[in-house]
């Protein structure tokens, strides 16, 4: 039992309420506190907070005023999207939804007094914690680079500002000029993502500086999508790029931001541009709160509450899930199940049986789309797969073309239904 | 709000081809699947697996399902569940669909701004 001020007042409260007409006492709204306001945690506040209408108090803490996504982030890139098109603010969730939106960083959990604390040393309860903070990198994954370093070699790999500086340095390229990619090793947020992008500068650099080259070095033997990737590279940028996998030295790699220079098992190459994109964990407030195994926070499918703690449930890239692939759409998806599972548990609302889906498109040229995707079922031990789909190499124009307006429409949904 | 035709121009389209079963009240599964009483709290709960991609007010290449007649809903939702109409996300999405799922989809949508 701790005796903060908080548990203090929460004591009046319910005294004073006791000593009033029942009726009172429901005034005292189960409080759910969502922390970061990406696809998971944008996702879940509006579900909890539509679906409650107002019978669940709701809060969300997110440091940034406008969420840019990593989704669609590539086509930026590649100019087939402006910047503003990619970002959105809470407005609507406060609202509309009546969300009480808080833009401060969570820092810590205490789980026994169920708070969690911001950096601006305010101190918000819970009864239900959902914990949606995305990935972070992992020190020294590649080493040469670090947080330091990311003007000069940057990750692009969260949005917003990052990706317009990558895309900058892209423009800037001399003629004939080099662009390296040193790509993660699994698991890591979006897997075509790395792939996708270099789909995206090789676009842009055809039309810019169609003799510089492109060369990923890649710890991976293989990648998400490959055989489409790989056909169309050949088709629409043919020689442009080269892919140093682990064979070859892919998994020994290290960078000197100062020289620019990349090292790949003993060869040391001279590049223009080097997007890092470093391996990858868990957003650092899910290990704060002590709910990690390893790089990622271990949850029960049904209702993606954490292994180590039922009042707590983590969402998307930061949980360890078993086979939905780490995505915008799958971190949505989780969090309609969390969002039902949570109200059901707060209130008497009904709980029905978790359902996921994901679909990953990936946009390689003009007009040029392709997609993944898959149906997943809670079982005891994690999300698991029940089938899928994968686009098919030498399918005609207009199935692509159809493809990816597809993607066009899911980006407009998508974003629709995380932030109103 | 805008006044929709009665069929919805990929209806039109879909119709055009072979014998589908969508507006086609006299589809066996599409009349048994009407005549299933629609769960509203499981329909609206369902729903949020497909607003990932139909939003109220489409954009791209997602055609609009918001208030469209339950019973084409019905009926293309049975399409795709049984190869008659090809896409490869809606057939992995109505394959795991059963009747009871359907009937309540339908029913929120064809209800849902
Ligand atoms: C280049 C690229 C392309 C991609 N393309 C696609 C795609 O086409 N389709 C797709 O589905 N996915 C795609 N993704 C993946 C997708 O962006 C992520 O999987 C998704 O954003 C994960 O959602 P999330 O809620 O886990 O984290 P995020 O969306 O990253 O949200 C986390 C939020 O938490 C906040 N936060 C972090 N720590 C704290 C804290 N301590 N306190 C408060 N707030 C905090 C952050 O500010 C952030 O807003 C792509 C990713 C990249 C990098
Ligand atoms: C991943 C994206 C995606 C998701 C999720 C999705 N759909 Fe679709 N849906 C589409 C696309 C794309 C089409 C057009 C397919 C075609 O050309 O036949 C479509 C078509 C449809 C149609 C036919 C519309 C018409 O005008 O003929 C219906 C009905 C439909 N979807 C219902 C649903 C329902 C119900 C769900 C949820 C259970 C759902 N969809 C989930 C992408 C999606």
């Amino acid at each position: 039992m701790h005796f903060n001020r908080r548990s203090v007042l929460g004591g009046i409260a319910a005294s004073s309420a006791a000593l009033a007409a029942p009726t009172v006492m429901a005034q005292g709204a189960p409080r759910v506190v969502v922390v970061g306001g990406g696809a998971g945690g944008a996702t879940a506040a509006r579900y909890i907070a539509k679906d409650s209408a107002g019978a669940v108090n709701v809060t969300l803490i997110e440091p940034t005023r406008t969420y840019y996504t990593c989704f669609f982030s590539n086509l930026y890139i590649g100019g087939f999207r402006e910047m503003e098109s990619l970002g959105h603010d809470y407005g609507a969730l406060a609202a509309e939804y009546g969300i009480n939106v808080v833009h401060d960083w969570a820092v810590g959990v205490d789980r026994d007094a169920k708070t969690v604390e911001l950096a601006s040393g305010a101190s918000v309860p819970y009864d239900r914690l959902i914990l949606s903070p995305g990935i972070d990198f992992k020190d020294g994954a590649v080493p040469g680079w670090d947080v330091t370093a990311q003007n000069v070699m940057p990750h692009a790999y969260k949005g917003g500002s990052q990706t317009e500086l990558l895309k900058a340095q892209i423009l800037a390229m001399p003629e004939g000029g080099t662009f390296a990619m040193v790509a993660p090793p699994n698991p890591y947020r979006c897997p075509p993502g790395p792939y996708e992008r270099v789909s995206m500068v090789a676009h842009a650099l055809t039309e810019v500086n169609p003799t510089a080259k492109i060369l990923i070095v890649d710890p991976k033997a293989n990648f998400s999508k490959q055989a489409l990737f790989e056909e169309g590279w050949q088709r629409h940028y043919g020689g442009m790029i080269e892919r140093i996998g682990p064979d070859f030295g892919g998994e020994n790699v290290s960078v000197n931001p100062a020289e620019m220079t990349v090292d790949i098992d003993g060869q040391v190459e001279s590049v223009d541009v080097c997007n890092v994109i470093p391996a990858q964990r868990a957003g650092r407030i899910v290990h704060e709160a002590g709910l990690t195994d390893g790089d990622w926070a271990p949850v029960n499918a049904a209702d993606m509450s954490s292994k180590s703690d039922p009042e707590i449930h983590i969402l998307g890239d930061a949980a360890a899930q078993g086979d939905m692939p780490k995505s915008g759409y799958a971190a949505n998806s989780q969090a309609k199940v969390c969002a039902n599972a949570v109200l059901g548990a707060l209130t008497d609302s009904r709980v029905f049986p978790a359902r996921f889906s994901n679909t990953c498109w990936s946009l390689i040229a003009p007009e040029d789309g392709v997609k993944v995707g898959a149906s997943y079922e809670a079982t005891e031990e994690k999300i698991a797969s029940s089938g899928g789909f994968i686009s098919e190499t030498g399918e005609d124009d207009a199935t692509r073309a159809q493809t990816y307006q597809e993607s066009v429409g899911w980006y407009a949904a998508i974003t629709a239904d995380m932030f109103g | 709000m805008i006044q929709r035709a009665l069929f919805p121009a990929s209806a039109a389209l879909a119709l055009a081809g072979a014998a589908h079963a969508a507006n086609d009240l006299t589809h066996p599964e599409v009349a048994q699947i009407m005549a299933i009483e629609a769960d509203s709290d499981y329909g609206a709960y369902l729903a949020s697996e497909c607003t990932a991609c139909h939003a109220p007010n489409p954009e791209g290449g997602i055609p609009q399902i918001h208030m469209l007649p339950e019973s084409y809903i019905v009926g293309a939702l049975v399409d795709y569940r049984i190869g008659e109409r090809e896409h490869q996300v809606m057939e992995q999405i109505a394959k795991r669909l059963g009747e009871e799922e359907i009937a309540a989809l339908a029913k929120y949508f064809s209800e849902a701004e």
